[in-house]
Order: C-alpha cells, then sequence, then structure tokens
C-alpha cells in the first residue's frame, strides 16, 4: 500500500492509559523508564537505581527520595466504519475510498508504533466480513485495505453502531468513528454515549458536493442511496442557500453531540489529509 | 356528452391498448439520476414539487399524445338536422326559345336584356338571400332537364341558375316539367313549407290524362304555386278570354291558369312585363314563404392527429426543456472545492 508514502497520522490518548505493557502512550502505572513523573519516599517505591541523589541531599529530613517515571502503555486503536449504502455518495472524491485510505493510513500508523488496530464494519448489523480483531501486526495496513476493498455498503442504516460499541468494552481505547452521520439524532447520541469511556474521536465524511458545491441552477434528481426514493429538486440561489444552511445546521448538531461526549468531529471532505488529521488529533 | 364520445374513433383501434405506457412517467423518470446519501439534506421546496408534478404530467402527455396520434383518431362526420326559416322552393324554369327573347318580343340587343337573363339575375339574388331555404331546378322545353336536385348549397344553385339563360330551344312542354320539379320535393315533414315557382314566358296544352296524374302529386305534397309569367307585350293575358273559341289551344295561358286554381292548391300568379315587375313579383314570393324549415347539415370527418401530436409536442417541449437544465452535483463547482480544503483546514494553506 502506500501508507509508506504518506505521513503517519499522530494521536495521543486522552488520559492516562492504564496496562503495564510497554507501549507508545502515557500510561496510567509508574515505572522505570520514560518521561519524569514525580519524587517519592524510597519507602514507597524502594528501587536504589532510581534514587534521586540531588534531592536526597536537599530533604531536610534526610530520607531518601526515589524518582519516578511514566510508564509508557499501548492503546488499541479501533475504527468504526459506517457501511450503509450512503457511504456510497461518490461527490468530489468516493466516499468509501476516503474511508478506506483513512482507516489504512490509521492501520500503518497505530501498527508502527507497536498499538493494536481493530476494525469493525456496521450496517444494520455488525458485518463480520469486515471485522478484524485488534492485532499489531505490521500486515495489518494491507488486510485492511484489502477487506475494504471486497466489502460492499448494502445496508440502509446504522442501527448496528450500537452492537458494535458492546464490542469494544474493557479498557479505554481510542476509537474513530468513521461515518456521513447522517442517522438519526437519537442514534447518535445513543453511539456516542456508549463510546463516552472510550477516547471517541467522530470523522465525518462530507464532500463539497454536499454542500458548497451545489449548483445555483438546474434540476436535481436525487436518488436517495438508502433507497428513500426519488425526488426532484429546482436548484436555484435561494434553495441553494437553504440547503447549505440546512446541512451547517447539521453538522452544528454533530459537533454539539460530539464535544458533549469528548472531541469536535473531524471532517474530510475530498481528499485524505493524515497531518490535518494530526493537528486536529494533537490540537484537541 | 356519451354521444360525443361515439362519434370518436381511430384508424388502428388495437394501438390503443398501448395507453397504459402513458402511465410509466409515474414510475420513474428521464432525468439524469443525481446519487445523494439523504434526500433528507434537501430542504423541502414546493417549486421542486410543482415541476416534479408538471414533468410527470408532460411524461404522461407526451407518450399518450404519441400513441394516440398513432392510432389515427378522428371524429366521425355525421349528418345534423337543424330548424330554420325557410321553404322547399323547387323552380322551374321555361327554357323555349322565346325566353331567348326581351319582354318586347325581339332579340336583345345592347343594353336590353332577355327574359331569361332578367330571370337569371332576379333569381339569383332570390336564392342566396335566406340561409336555410332549400331548392332545386328543374329546366323544360320539350323534354325536362333536371338541373339540380334539392339542396341547401346556395352556391351549386346559384350556378345553376347562372346557366339559364344559355339560349333556350325548342317548345314549350309544361306538364313533363311540372311533373318533374313536383317529383323534386322528396320526403321531409309534413310542417315544411314546399314552394313551386314556374317560371314561363308561354303556356302549353295539358293533356287530361296527364292532369290527372299532376292533380295527384299537387294534393299528395300541396305545395304553393307560383308561377310568374314573363308577358311578352302584344301576347294575350293570363286572364284574356280569346275572341274566338275558348279552348285550351285557343288561350293555353288561361286554361293552364284554370288549371292552377282548380287543384286546391295555394296559388299566385304574377304577371310580369318587365324586369321590375319579375323582381316585385319575387320579392312577394319571398315574403310569403316564411315557416320552419328542418334542414340537414353535413359535418366532415375530422382527422384529430395534429391535435394528439401537438399535445405530445408540448409535452417533450417540457422535457427537453427538463433535460436541458439537468444539473450534477460532481462536474459543478470544481473551483470551489480548494476553498473548502481550506477552510477545513487553515494550515494547509501556509503549506
Amino acid at each position: 500500500m502506500t501508507e509508506t508514502a504518506q505521513p503517519d497520522i499522530v494521536y495521543r490518548p486522552r488520559g492516562r492509559l492504564p496496562g503495564t505493557r510497554p507501549g507508545a502512550h502515557r500510561g496510567r502505572e509508574a515505572g522505570g523508564l520514560g518521561t519524569f513523573r514525580d519524587q517519592v519516599p524510597f519507602l514507597r517505591m524502594p528501587d536504589a537505581r532510581r534514587i534521586d541523589v540531588r534531592a536526597t541531599l536537599r530533604d531536610p529530613f534526610e530520607g531518601t527520595v526515589v524518582r519516578r517515571f511514566e510508564a509508557r502503555t499501548p492503546v488499541e486503536v479501533w475504527a468504526l466504519l459506517d457501511f450503509s449504502a450512503s457511504m456510497r455518495f461518490t461527490g468530489e472524491a468516493d466516499r468509501m475510498a476516503l474511508a478506506s485510505a483513512f482507516c489504512v493510513g490509521l492501520a500503518a500508523s497505530a501498527t508502527r508504533i507497536g498499538d493494536a488496530f481493530g476494525l469493525i464494519g456496521c450496517d444494520e448489523t455488525v458485518r463480520d466480513d469486515v471485522f478484524l480483531a485488534p492485532s499489531r501486526a505490521p500486515t495489518r495496513a494491507a488486510e485492511v485495505a484489502r477487506r475494504l476493498a471486497d466489502a460492499a455498503c448494502t445496508g440502509h442504516g446504522a442501527a448496528g453502531m450500537v452492537a458494535a460499541t458492546r464490542r469494544l468494552a474493557g479498557r479505554p481505547k481510542i476509537v474513530f468513528l468513521l461515518s456521513d452521520f447522517r442517522w438519526p439524532e437519537a442514534l447518535i447520541t445513543e453511539v456516542f454515549a456508549a463510546l463516552g469511556r472510550h477516547d471517541l474521536v467522530p470523522v465525518l465524511l462530507g464532500d463539497a458536493a454536499e454542500a458548497e458545491g451545489l449548483p445555483d441552477w438546474g434540476l436535481l434528481e436525487l436518488d436517495d442511496l438508502e433507497g428513500a426514493g426519488r425526488r426532484l429538486v429546482f436548484m436555484r440561489p435561494a434553495l441553494r442557500r437553504r440547503w447549505i444552511a440546512r446541512e451547517a445546521a447539521r453538522i452544528e448538531t454533530l459537533r454539539r453531540l460530539a464535544t458533549a461526549h469528548g472531541r469536535p468531529p473531524f471532517r474530510v471532505a475530498g481528499r485524505f489529509d493524515p497531518d490535518a488529521v494530526s493537528r486536529h488529533l494533537l490540537g484537541a | 356528452m356519451i354521444d360525443a364520445l361515439v362519434r370518436f374513433s381511430a384508424n388502428h383501434p388495437a394501438l390503443l391498448w398501448l395507453l397504459p405506457l402513458a402511465l410509466l412517467p409515474l414510475l420513474t423518470s428521464a432525468q439524469r439520476r443525481v446519487p445523494v446519501a439523504a434526500l433528507a439534506a434537501a430542504p423541502p421546496d414546493g417549486p421542486s414539487r410543482a415541476i416534479s408534478a408538471l414533468l410527470r404530467v408532460a411524461g404522461i402527455v407526451a407518450i399518450a399524445g404519441l400513441i394516440l396520434a398513432l392510432a389515427g383518431p378522428y371524429r366521425r362526420g355525421e349528418t345534423l338536422t337543424r330548424t330554420g326559416i325557410g321553404a322547399q322552393v323547387s323552380i322551374l324554369i321555361d327554357r323555349s326559345g322565346s325566353m331567348n327573347e326581351t319582354f318586347a318580343g325581339r332579340q336583345p340587343s345592347g343594353a336590353e336584356e332577355s327574359k331569361a337573363a332578367a330571370s337569371r339575375r332576379l333569381l339569383a339574388a332570390f336564392v342566396g338571400s335566406r340561409a336555410h331555404d332549400q331548392f332545386a331546378v328543374t329546366a323544360f322545353s320539350t323534354a325536362p332537364m333536371l338541373v339540380i336536385p334539392m339542396t341547401d348549397r346556395h352556391a351549386a344553385v346559384r350556378a345553376a341558375i347562372a346557366a339559364i339563360d344559355r339560349p333556350g330551344l325548342d317548345y314549350t312542354n309544361i306538364a313533363r316539367g311540372l311533373a318533374m320539379a313536383l317529383s323534386q320535393f322528396g320526403p321531409a315533414s309534413p310542417a315544411t313549407s314546399r314552394a313551386l315557382l314556374l317560371v314561363s314566358d308561354g303556356a302549353a296544352v295539358i293533356d287530361p290524362r296527364v292532369q290527372d296524374t299532376l292533380r295527384a302529386a299537387f294534393t299528395r305534397l300541396r305545395p304553393n304555386l307560383y308561377w310568374l309569367f314573363l308577358r311578352t307585350k302584344g301576347s294575350p293575358s293570363i286572364s284574356d278570354r280569346p275572341a274566338g273559341e275558348d279552348t285550351p289551344q285557343a288561350a293555353p295561358e288561361r286554361h293552364l291558369d284554370l288549371f292552377f286554381k282548380s287543384l286546391r292548391t295555394p296559388y299566385r300568379a304574377f304577371e310580369a312585363e318587365g324586369a321590375e315587375a319579375v323582381a316585385e313579383a319575387i320579392a312577394q314570393i319571398e315574403r310569403l314563404e316564411r315557416d320552419p324549415i328542418p334542414y340537414t347539415e353535413q359535418r366532415p370527418r375530422r382527422d384529430l392527429a395534429g391535435f394528439a401530436y401537438a399535445a405530445s409536442l408540448v409535452g417533450l417541449v417540457v422535457l427537453v426543456a427538463a433535460k436541458l437544465g439537468e444539473a450534477d452535483l460532481r462536474r459543478t463547482r470544481r473551483s470551489a472545492a480548494p476553498v473548502l480544503a481550506i477552510a477545513s483546514d487553515p494550515a494547509r494553506h501556509a503549506a
């Protein structure tokens, strides 16, 4: 795959992670290596190798002080991918190709720093053909690419997301939720709430053609990809403004819900840019 | 309403079975489909719904119009019977040689007009004056000539009358002329007013045997009889008793008048000694013959395929306009895309 050509997605999990295995992220445990965390009395951590000589000499009560360092632990990175039929939308870019590029890039970035990457695809149910249990194997990115290339978006809706959240029980993980979020607001709230204990990153797969790229004039025979029928729309500047305002309101609602449960959504439109994702994740 | 529908028909009615195809626009649309993630993204819009309905109707009209036009629709021709004011007038015109002479009994020269020409001129005006009069024209000399049967085509009648000033020939055989003129009336409702207008400048003896036949015909048909007697100056009048023996051979005019009077049908004789007198007589006849008359009106078969084609053309024009007005999400606003990318990612602008 082309993941070698692109920069990695750099992510930093929210908070400190439990776990004793060595990894790339700040752990809750204090260990012997890594970033300096604090100093504790020798009796609390009797590790003679970490005696802080200067602090010990400075101590008026002549106690012995030991340095503690942050343990680095890995985090499981999951991508929850919406496989409803609306993901087949192709405007400026193929939405599924965009999602696939995102997942592959994420898998490559995660496995490179020793994090396990898992993938769950959902339409009305959890799609087992696109379920990948977390793995740190370096072949993971290629495997993700292959799975996603074979999978077809056929479902009508994303109700399976609720079931998918149950597979993510356990230790906190980073969960990238990739979808166009054309869901009922209740479902969005439910899924966000269910993923609340994880570090949830909603990734909104948008497209300029759905809002800013709308034509000023003309007749559009809209055909709903999820089978909701067809509708003729007579585009004109007034309707275009209303349409864009409606889209903006939808995204604003999503932002409000997402921010209440963690991070604001990241919008991918047109082209997948790993650096932009990194900036979004580190800036949050 | 049902009657009006019954009159419609088609050359190829079997093609009309295809008419349900006209409902296809309800199922599908010719517009290019633009796949979108969710219909709900588009705000509800009244004009769009109206245009959508209009396009469906246009599609139905276009298909239905073409199918109808191919089936070759037409409205059957029909004969309507109506009632107007007028009469059935059978005109019996003397074509004997003497009609070519003037009222003075000479060959016409210069500005003078013959009896035939004067009667032609005046009768022609009489024919066109009322729309629903029906006319038949019969000429007679030695033998009767059917010029035109009973008709309401006044142009044809005028043409027939225009032909009566051709030089006449031979003698006056009035009995056979009368018989043919009577036979022109044909069947009609009893209420119809009938008039027999005899234009002659002389008379002849009617055989007593033929007299009975004529009498029977007059009794059956009961026409109003008008005799326009174009009297040459100096010739005996209708009412003149001859000096000698009062026989039909000696005074045929007087005896014909007596025969007509004996028919017990309304009868008037006009003795005209000039064109003005003829005009006056004709005006009088026109005033007398005012009764309701049933007349028929022919409506020809009418081809309706043109209307069907026109309707489908209207539908097709609307559809083509909609097709030309199509837009697509993908091809438009390419230039807007970079702007969006910058908006979502301010740092890339610097890079």
